[in-house]
């Protein structure tokens, strides 16, 4: 388990960081090209602290569905679990991919893969390819039948 | 509660967003004691979510478009349960122009002339030739950018160079094109190049949580800063609950609630409403009198009748490209007017716009939306998906006109109400077989241009319902005052020191975003009440 997990998750008890880590990597696992990290690596519970603390209890209901068996099964069988859970409390897994979607998207490793600046948008911004407008050439000769003089 | 009198105003405009700060802007040179009341507050631009890294989420909550959902102090619910639309809005400074996405085309000539040229719901009293210098000015007072030469619009020059199209706009050109159909370079009220002490656009994307950038031409930036320099005041968190009477039948001021929700009588010679086609209606409907058991000015009968909306579906196209379709202005880049009219070999009147809209979703929302739509998996499996959809799909949207029925309604709601205790709008609406079947026809051809354009998977959506952006027609004008309720320059002809300036005077809605013409129409009315001045009330 990482230290950063432990450090940073005060309202988790041992056996719940545990289950915890192999359910987030479920969700999310690194893959297999190497370029994409898992959540584990990603501080989740260091995310929720900062960002959701009020999803913690959910997060402590959800943890005690899952025995600590879960911790040693295969990746496969984990899935099974986890998609199990997710259609028998689909409300509250959503709620738990929001949480680790968003732990996971504003990671700056995550983002710097897929194309994108850490951090927030402003003022960073982003640059556009102004557009080639001679694409209008084909609009300009053929004027259509519109009404525009209509008074 | 007692009602302390304040000292007497020349004009009360009531409502600070797009009609209102252009009112209280062209009616400034007058030097007549002008205040504005406002139910929210000054936006505050270093709160607005791309300021933080996770803006995605910001977006949801406190920033909802969908004032039920974002249920601000400053925030009236509205009931929306009798309607497949649900009105979306912003209570502030700025009003909607602080979440608009900021599409700023014109209504068209023949929107003006719907009955002479089709035979439906009727002309109205002014045209698109009258209105044009209005259009010109508040082009150039809110700060647009475009394209000379659109062929499917009389010719105008806005006065900034058009937004960037971008790899997203050049691949659904490429499609209309190989259609043989007309598109063009949207104008936009997002600058593109540094404007009156604004600097440009950064291309930050979704533009409808307010713009940090300043480059959005929201009213609270673009004319309330010169119309308070010119003297008017403006009072926020002041909510208006009804406007009053004299003996005479003239509007003598309005009762509202302070910040402090002390209730208060403001008196005024003109009372000017710009609330929107929501909140003005509900404010008239809630100001009944002796003289006007069903409502101020309603003698006609039509106020909160013939609600338009405009109802949008969207196409989504997947492309194997990347289309940088996350940067930019979400709803500003291309448009295509190739629909815009009637064509009798179709089963349907008038027509619709198809508007380009970036993809506008960032990588949480991405990843949400297709967990939801099944398209990008949890698990296994999800960052291939992921890699294909991000940042490779464009949408179309498809913006229907709405013609005006008179069973589409905003009335008081009998249990809801705000903060204060006003009655909320309840929105009562139908959408009719003939937009039914212009939304489908509009689907269809959003689907060929995205196939077209190279789309390896589309799907499309609609009508969609968070979609009640344009709130028009409840309190339209019009020569016959038996058949609408104000006159061909916004006063009332049941109040004659009551004016409204708001897209609620809409005859009809056309299939445009309507803040620009809302806007013209504003300046035109108030230019018109300054030559007035000496017989306004005659």
């Amino acid at each position: 388990m990482s230290e950063g997990l432990i450090a940073s998750d005060a309202a988790l008890d041992a056996e719940q960081r545990e289950i915890l880590e192999p359910l987030v990597d479920t969700i999310v696992p690194a893959s297999e090209d190497g370029r994409m990290p898992s959540v584990r690596e990603c501080d989740f519970p260091g995310f929720l602290a900062r960002n959701a603390p009020d999803f913690l209890p959910e997060l402590t209901g959800i943890l005690a569905d899952f025995d600590s068996g879960f911790t040693t099964q295969p990746a496969r069988l984990r899935y099974e679990r986890v998609k199990a859970f997710s259609e028998r409390t689909p409300e509250s897994f959503n709620r738990l991919l929001a949480q680790v979607y968003g732990c996971y998207y504003q990671d700056e490793r995550v983002l710097a893969a897929i194309g994108l600046g850490a951090g927030a948008p402003f003022p960073r911004g982003n640059t556009l390819e102004p557009g080639d407008l001679s694409l209008l050439d084909p609009v300009l000769k053929n004027p259509g039948t519109w009404r525009r003089h209509v008074t | 509660m007692p009602v302390s009198a304040n000292d007497p105003v020349d004009v009360l405009i009531v409502g600070a967003g797009a009609s209102g700060a252009a009112v209280a802007w062209s009616l400034a040179e007058t030097r007549m004691h002008i205040v504005c009341m406002e139910q929210g507050d000054w936006a505050n631009p270093a709160e607005y979510p791309t300021n933080y890294p996770d803006w995605e989420q910001r977006l949801q909550g406190e920033n909802s478009i969908d004032p039920n959902v974002r249920g601000r102090p400053s925030d009236y619910p509205v009931n929306n349960d009798d309607s497949p639309i649900s009105v979306v809005n912003f209570n502030g400074v700025g009003g909607g122009t602080v979440m608009y996405a900021a599409h700023f085309p014109r209504l068209h000539p023949s929107d003006f002339r719907v009955r002479t040229l089709d035979g439906v719901a009727d002309d109205w009293p002014v045209n698109y030739d009258r209105l044009e210098p209005y259009f010109a000015e508040n082009d150039r007072m809110m700060g647009v950018s475009g394209l000379a030469g659109d062929p499917s619009y009389p010719p105008k020059q806005p006065p900034l160079p058009p937004l960037p199209l971008g790899r997203f706009g050049e691949t659904l050109a490429g499609g209309f094109n190989r259609l043989g159909w007309h598109w063009w370079p949207s104008d936009s009220a997002i600058i593109s190049r540094p404007y009156r002490g604004r600097d440009q656009c950064l291309n930050l994307g979704p533009c409808m949580s307010g713009c940090a950038q300043g480059a959005k031409s929201s009213t609270d930036i673009t004319y309330w800063p010169e119309a308070l320099r010119s003297g008017v005041e403006l009072r926020t968190r002041c909510r208006v609950r009804e406007i009053t009477l004299n003996e005479a039948g003239m509007a003598d001021g309005v009762i509202y609630y302070d910040p402090d929700g002390e209730e208060r009588h403001q008196r005024a010679e003109v009372v000017v409403l710009a609330c929107n086609g929501v909140g003005t209606p509900r404010i008239l409907l809630n100001s009944k009198s002796s003289q006007f058991p069903d409502g101020l000015a309603n003698r006609s009968g039509m106020v909160g009748r013939n609600l338009m909306f405009h109802p949008v579906g969207f196409v989504q196209g997947l492309f194997e490209e990347r289309l940088d379709s996350h940067k930019g202005p979400l709803g500003c880049s291309l448009l295509s007017n190739q629909f815009y009219e009637t064509d009798p070999d179709r089963d349907f009147v008038r027509g619709y716009m198809m508007q380009g809209v970036r993809g506008g979703a960032g990588p949480w929302n991405t990843a949400m939306q297709g967990a939801a739509s099944g398209r990008i998996p949890w698990g296994p499996g999800h960052h291939e998906a992921f890699r294909r959809h991000f940042d490779h799909t464009a949408t179309i949207g498809v913006l229907c006109e709405d013609l005006p029925e008179a069973h589409n309604t905003v009335t008081l709601d009998p249990e809801l109400a705000d903060s204060d205790g006003i009655p909320a709008p309840k929105i009562t609406y139908r959408l009719s077989g003939n937009t039914s079947r212009m939304l489908e026809h509009g689907l269809a051809h959003a689907r060929e241009v995205m196939e077209t354009a190279g789309a390896v998977e589309v799907v499309s959506v609609g009508p969609a319902r968070e979609a009640g952006w344009h709130l028009l027609g409840t309190a339209r004008m019009g020569r016959d005052p038996e058949r609408s309720v104000v006159n061909p320059w916004g006063r009332s002809h049941d109040v004659r020191n009551l004016f409204i300036v708001d897209g609620s005077i809409f005859v009809t809605a056309g299939a445009v975003n309507p803040t620009s013409t809302i806007q013209a129409l504003a300046l035109y009315i108030a230019d018109t009440m300054k030559k007035n001045l000496a017989n306004l009330f005659d």
